[in-house]
């Protein structure tokens, strides 16, 4: 039980994201690389890195910039990744599209230089290299250094993170056709910045409401809702995260109650189905700010690029201003 | 009266008449309400019993009452209802196979009903327990042809072993196809994980209101199979010679566990073991009659399921472990004890 639910949150923290990008790939630089990791090791290589293979959400981060993954590997279904949408996969490989399972012999075959998946602090362990995932997967790992951006701490840095990886390859990323979606993202994160502050005491609660227990994030695990915070948004902290999965409360339906918060952050992988399964428990509305039909999409760990923060930060920012700090 | 008690115990035992047998059930009958009351009482949010009787006295709309009306009666109910269901389905099975291992969980006839759910669910697109109970109605009764037919091939026939094996790989081949469609859809990551492990959690008035009439029905159906089940125990030809239509009997076993099996996983999941291991039981306790094995496994099924289903919300606070998990465990070297035991094995 313990597992499949840890297989199922781990799954739902590897979800996936979206970005443009435009497939051009710079073929020079035959001079020694390195770049350092989301846990601080220093990874080298003696070329420049030009086979990667990328997890699905951090793809997308590479592929803002017009860098091209050899393969891709997924935590779910591809056509379960909306980040993917619109993104040009030609000529891109998928070695996975389920949590812990990623074709070790294909991988082989492609023979990579550089593997980009995230680091997640709690697990120690880059994306889809986490425990519990399948011996012939972790063998990926060996392929190649692994190398990702850090998902504790600032959403921001995150993305920052794969724009100075897109530096580290020559690539000028302050080039008019990336700077768009930066300057973008600056605006929204300002606003956003404006309607909290308008907003003194509005708390909010990030949840992933589930058929069996509702999930209360905690923000200190989470790099978006670490930004809000900074940015003055009061996410409440739930005070008896699970010991060996930090990165929620789980709580039970009968203890829905337990947060009131004046608006309601939800877990946006799978929002409508979600909505329909908390609508369904009897004590959802015992949340007030669930009464008050206050809640809005949150992106669940899977941004990684300015656009997709930046519209994040829009549909939040007209949530935080119809919010009515009064709920709870 | 040292004495005496030993003279008394002893024949009673051997003969188990039947005023011993009804007092024994009306006994039973108490132990259910107990479990029935540990079920409202226990959860994982803490309601003293002040709360718990205002609840039923006033209709007050406070988060107490609304856990103890909206979720732990139905969900007490729904485990009556499945636990009886699922118990009878395997003593009927028993009978009808005279296999010690024949139960809807191992046969997989819930596995079955929960693989036709998810792929119905996902080609129509349907929430809609009204719609989808007929699924699972279709699963359990293709899984229950499908693992009798490929035990019964070969001249010994469905042997013990022969059916326990056919139900594993259906089983398995019908929880791939569950697996396969939840993995590849993304409403599933919510909402049908529930039809892997069956659980009582998660479960209300709708699921109830939309199961019990087919339970109900199954039950009563049942309940006047026990002639006709001990007559199945004496080999067709016995049975023939006795006059039973053998034909008629095993097609109405045949659908009346498809209505208890099919209806109990659409209301909760698929659970195991509780039809394999509790007709055991009542058998001990009553010897061969089907007559009182019914309705022991009727009464004894859902004490099993419910106590499980209220161990299963304390073990793992803050959260619950589904009751398919905790009968799992419980029922699993069970399982192996009457693979072991001989004269269980004989039917």
């Amino acid at each position: 039980m313990t597992r499949t639910l840890r297989l199922l949150l781990l799954s739902l923290v590897a979800m996936s994201l979206a970005a443009c990008g435009s497939s051009s790939s710079d073929d020079s630089g035959d001079a020694a690389w390195s770049y350092t990791s989301g846990n601080g090791d220093v990874i080298k290589l003696d070329h420049q890195p030009k086979r990667i293979i990328a997890s699905a959400a951090e793809a997308a981060g590479l592929m803002q910039y017009g860098i091209k993954p050899v393969a891709i590997y997924l935590a779910q279904d591809l056509e379960l990744e909306p980040g993917l949408e619109g993104l040009d996969l030609d000529g891109i490989e998928i070695i996975g599209q389920e949590w812990g399972k990623i074709d070790a012999e294909k991988a082989a075959q492609l023979k990579p230089d550089l593997i980009v998946g995230d680091w997640w602090p709690p697990q120690k362990a880059y994306q889809g290299f986490e425990e519990g995932v399948d011996k012939a997967s972790l063998k990926v790992a060996e392929l190649a250094p692994v190398i990702g951006a850090n998902q504790e701490g600032s959403l921001e840095d995150v993305v920052e993170w794969y724009e100075g990886f897109a530096r580290s390859l020559g690539i000028d990323v302050d080039a008019e056709k990336y700077a768009a979606g930066k300057k973008r993202y600056a605006e929204a994160k300002s606003a956003f910045q404006q309607a909290v502050k308008a907003k003194p005491g509005l708390t909010a609660l990030a949840v992933a409401p589930g058929a069996d227990l509702l999930y209360v994030a905690v923000p200190k695990y989470s790099t978006s809702l670490t930004d809000f915070k900074d940015w003055g948004l009061d996410v409440i902290d739930p005070d008896s995260p699970k010991a060996d999965f930090p990165y929620w409360e789980y709580l039970s339906w009968e203890k829905a109650d337990k947060y009131q918060p004046d608006l309601l952050l939800i877990d946006d992988r799978g929002y409508d189905s979600t909505i329909d399964v908390a609508e369904k428990q009897p004590t959802w509305d015992k949340i007030k700010a669930a009464q008050a039909r206050a809640y809005t999409p949150w992106p669940g760990y899977w941004v990684h690029t300015y656009d997709a923060y930046a519209d994040q930060l829009e549909q939040l920012t007209r949530a935080v201003e119809q919010a009515d700090a009064g709920i709870a | 009266m040292t004495t005496d008690l030993l003279h008394q115990a002893a024949p009673a035992t051997r003969h188990r008449n039947g005023a011993a047998l009804g007092v024994g059930l009306v006994v039973l009958l108490a132990v259910l309400a107990v479990v029935c009351v540990l079920s409202i009482t226990l959860g994982t949010r803490g309601i003293g019993l002040g709360a718990i009787v205002d609840a039923f006295r006033d209709r007050d709309d406070s988060v107490d009452a609304t856990v103890i009306r909206e979720m732990r009666v139905p969900r007490t109910l729904i485990g009556l209802c499945a636990g009886a269901a699922l118990g009878l389905a395997g003593a009927l099975l028993q009978g009808l196979t005279r296999n010690p291992l024949a139960d809807p969980g191992i046969m997989g006839v819930n596995t079955g009903a929960s693989a036709f759910i998810v792929s119905g669910i996902a080609l129509f697109g349907t929430q809609n327990m009204t719609v989808y109970i007929w699924f699972a109605f279709a699963g359990a009764a293709v899984a229950t042809v499908l693992v009798y037919g490929v035990a019964s091939f070969g001249r010994e026939g469905a042997t013990p072993v022969k059916l326990a094996l056919a139900g594993a790989a259906v089983s398995a081949g019908f929880y791939a196809i569950t697996t396969g469609v939840v993995v590849s859809n993304v409403d599933a990551l919510n909402q049908m994980r529930f039809w892997q492990v069956g659980a009582l959690s998660g479960r209300y008035w709708d699921e109830l209101v939309r199961s019990a009439p087919f339970i109900v029905a199954g039950i009563a159906i049942t309940l006047l199979l026990g002639r006709a089940l001990n007559g199945l125990a004496l080999g067709d030809d016995m049975a023939v010679a006795l006059g039973q239509r053998v034909g008629r009997t095993r097609a109405v076993v045949v659908v009346t566990v498809t209505l208890l099996a099919g209806a109990a996983t659409a209301a909760c999941g698929p659970i195991v073991f509780i039809g394999l291991v509790v007709p055991h039981v009542a058998r001990a306790l009553c010897g061969p009659d089907y007559r009182w094995i019914l309705p022991y496994t009727l009464v004894l099924s859902p004490i099993v399921l419910l106590a499980a289903d209220v161990i299963g919300r304390l073990a793992l606070q803050p959260g619950e472990l589904q009751v398919g998990v905790v009968l799992g465990i419980v029922g699993a070297p069970a399982f192996i004890a009457l693979v072991r035991n001989r004269s269980l094995a004989k039917l």
